[in-house]
């Protein structure tokens, strides 16, 4: 059945998720701040309240503890919020009700409950935001068992993952980048999902293999574009997903490319990428390396107000240009 | 400080080594990278070059005895050094100094002692990356005898590949635990012991996706002899090597007919679970490959005949006595001459190769009467034109218009739909003397 294909913004494809999953099921609503008669901090959930009314897209008072508390109390209850966080560094603000409450129960009580709720998290630097409201703290709650995390790159896998998300019977962390929001792409009409836990091969290659989240993605496929021209051949992986990690999709890269280049914009110390690093390292494509482990991550430091400094501290695509020339030529 | 020549282990399962011959005379000038001496093990012959510039002295390694590996058996001192190494010129009086006239392998105590900074060099280990160590492990070959390009010296991929590449005289190691995969993706390079039984001697000498491409060597040849056509390119498909009966590490039989050997190919592509494959063969291999084709028990999807057997009753029956019989390099080299049109392409490793399954007798001697069967009274016993004639899949035969073991004549006369290439200038080893074509050929086969 193929659906026809428009190319919308990523904000414009989240919300028609949203839509559909409202739409499609009762049970779905919106929590936020900001997110009713404004819209939302970056426009994501746009007219929704005019079309679904303010009883399914609830305007939050700014306590993001107590909005979290009472979307994972909904879902326990049995329905579906999507909870957005205006920015992801608020995250901090409700991690009891996410990796106390929303991570474990299910567990706790023996599997007689579950919590399908979804939270957004607009996430990363680039907006000028600074320290309190640029980070990218996907690694955090990728560290906590009973949440998934996910990272989708593209339009259509924000629509697509955010519907699976829904659909998903525990609780889904989506960590949005802030600068993806008005990228567009193509994205079908009407109902499908992505997977969660599937990497996706955004480009083939043999030489070197680059593992990118989010934004990184297009980092990397600009580079990988630049370096094809000097007879560099990169597969770029798109990891889509950090919990639970799609290792084996680049396990078989690297057993194919033996060199891998990990990028992302959390902080590099313990971030996605030493994760991935590991997992191959630990794995069996680590008799297929050829070159040591490299990544790229965002510098040891809160993100710096100035502009310039801002982009200095996390990978851009002449830093991922150097590593991967490095990395093939032997100079690492 | 002069620099540590050591006998170097070249082999897997080596303990000691032979200096067959030097190279480089005492007291001569040397440049990093020259070849320096000749190694010699039961297996194989394998040349030694230089680690460093300067002047060699102190040849202890002599030529025809035993020596452990890791012994050092010359230095190379820069230009103007002091000749006599420290220790051994001060601490240790005269009658301490090993003489060249020594006839036991060489002690090292002196030495150890006075180099420290020479031999932590080596001591350490080699740096490789993990690749290159198993690629090299697989192969049989030192990390200590490959200079590594890497940063710091560290022995990568294309390190080891171009050792392996080099027509020299490893034989295959013997993996004793070679992985198989039951999915039939083959591991890198897997290998079964050589055996008695159905399965013969193989090495995946490359991986990749798609089509498997499964080479048959040529009489008196090995696996190895594979290893400068896959050099000639990039390959990306899975590429199987098998050695025939009473060839290489297989078992040393002499099997009754082209079926019997045959049906041993067809267990071993079971065994490793080969699908749907391109089955290359050369000279003698190629009429095997023939009978594979023609037989339906393996799944062979085409046919890539390299000079093959079996397409008239002509063969160089001189070319099979003389180079079956040959023990030494003096009568080996002519023979091997007729091999080729370019003499170039016989180069010093490629000889030593061979020479070094010669001297092993039993394993001629199988030979010899392989040859006596199939090639009797220099006359090919056998005929593959009614296979071919019947096979509903892509064949391609390519021939050296100076083929002087098998006429290329024969190759005339074949099913229209048979594809011939004929090679000018090129003698009975396209795939070492036309290596990118053929190569190229093979590919496009394999992807088709």
């Amino acid at each position: 059945m193929d659906q026809p294909v428009r190319e919308l913004s990523y904000a414009q494809a989240i919300q028609e998720a949203m839509a559909i999953a409202m739409e499609q099921d009762e049970r779905v609503f919106l929590m936020g701040e900001d997110i009713g008669v404004y819209g939302g901090a970056f426009q994501v959930t746009g007219d929704l309240v005019e079309r679904f009314g303010a009883d399914r897209v609830i305007d939050t008072p700014i306590s993001e503890l107590g909005g979290a508390g009472v979307a994972v109390g909904a879902a326990v209850t049995g329905l579906r919020p999507i909870f957005e966080f205006q920015f992801s560094d608020f995250a901090t603000l409700a991690m009891e009700q996410i990796v106390n409450q929303a991570a474990k129960m299910r567990y706790m009580l023996g599997g007689a409950v579950s919590v399908p709720v979804v939270m957004r998290f607009p996430a990363g630097s680039g907006t000028g935001a600074a320290a309190q409201h640029s980070q990218s703290l996907e690694a955090w709650l990728g560290h906590v068992p009973g949440l998934k995390v996910i990272q989708p790159a593209t339009p259509h896998d924000a629509k697509g993952m955010l519907l699976a998300a829904v659909a998903d019977p525990d609780p889904v962390m989506i960590f949005e980048h802030k600068l993806l929001y008005k990228m567009k792409g193509p994205v079908p009409e009407g109902y499908y999902t992505v997977p969660i836990g599937k990497a996706e091969i955004r480009r083939e290659g043999r030489d070197l293999t680059i593992v990118a989240t989010s934004i990184m993605v297009h980092k990397a496929l600009e580079a990988a574009k630049t370096l094809e021209a000097e007879g560099i051949d990169v597969e770029v992986v798109d990891l889509r997903t950090i919990r639970p990690m799609d290792t084996q999709t680049v396990i078989d890269s690297v057993k194919k490319t033996s060199r891998l280049l990990c990028v992302y914009e959390g902080v590099k110390t313990l971030g996605v990428g030493a994760e991935v690093s590991a997992a191959i390292a630990e794995s069996d494509a680590f008799d297929f390396l050829d070159a040591p482990i490299v990544r790229l991550g965002g510098a040891e430091t809160p993100i710096p107000y100035n502009p310039e400094l801002e982009k200095a501290t996390v990978p851009q695509v002449p830093d991922i240009l150097k590593a991967a020339r490095d990395l093939v030529s032997g100079r690492r | 400080m002069p620099t540590e020549v050591i006998l170097p282990k070249v082999d897997m399962d080596m303990a000691t080594g032979k200096i067959s011959r030097w190279y480089v005379e005492e007291g001569a000038p040397v440049k990093k990278g020259d070849v320096l001496f000749e190694i010699e093990t039961d297996k194989a012959a394998m040349e030694i070059d230089a680690p460093a510039s300067g002047i060699l002295r102190d040849v202890t390694g002599k030529e025809g005895i035993d020596i452990p590996v890791g012994e050092p058996v010359a230095w190379i001192y820069a230009e103007g050094e002091a000749q006599d190494r420290p220790v051994a010129a001060v601490a240790a009086p005269a009658t301490e100094e090993p003489k060249r006239e020594d006839t036991k392998p060489v002690q090292a105590e002196p030495m150890v002692q006075a180099q420290p900074a020479a031999t932590a060099a080596k001591g350490e280990g080699a740096r490789a990356t993990p690749l290159a160590r198993r690629l090299a492990a697989e192969a049989g070959l030192s990390l200590d005898a490959i200079a590594g390009s890497g940063p710091k010296g560290r022995v990568t991929r294309s390190d080891v590949e171009a050792i392996i590449s080099a027509p020299a005289g490893r034989t295959e190691a013997k993996a004793p635990d070679a992985p198989r995969r039951p999915n039939g993706q083959p591991s890198a390079s897997s290998q079964a012991l050589p055996t008695d039984g159905a399965v013969l001697n193989h090495a995946w000498l490359r991986q990749g996706s798609g089509r498997p491409i499964v080479l048959l060597h040529g009489f008196g040849a090995d696996l190895n002899s594979w290893r400068p056509l896959l050099q000639a390119g990039p390959v990306d498909a899975p590429v199987l090597a098998l050695d025939l009966p009473g060839h290489g590490g297989s078992g040393r039989t002499v099997p009754a007919d082209l079926d019997a050997i045959a049906a041993q190919v067809e267990a071993t592509l079971a065994a490793l679970d080969v699908g749907p494959l391109l089955l290359v063969g050369h000279s003698f291999g190629g009429a095997v490959a023939a009978a594979v084709a023609s037989r339906g028990i393996a799944d062979v999807r085409a046919l890539a005949l390299i000079a093959p057997a079996g397409l008239g009753p002509e063969i160089n029956g001189a070319f099979l006595d003389g180079f079956v019989r040959a023990r030494s390099e003096a009568s080996l080299v002519p023979w091997l001459k007729l091999l080729v049109a370019d003499e170039q392409l016989l180069s010093k490793p490629f000889v030593n190769a061979t020479l070094a399954q010669s001297a092993d007798s039993e394993l001629r001697g199988v030979q010899a009467a392989i040859a006596d069967r199939f090639f009797a009274d220099g006359t090919q016993t056998f005929d593959i034109r009614k296979q071919l004639a019947g096979l509903r899949i892509p064949v391609r035969v390519m021939f050296g218009a100076g083929d002087r073991i098998i006429p290329s004549s024969q190759a005339f006369g074949l099913p229209g739909e048979i594809a011939l290439h004929v090679f000018a200038a090129t003698g009975h080893m396209p795939q070492l003397e036309q290596r990118e074509a053929v190569l190229r050929i093979l590919l496009e086969m394999a992807r088709a």
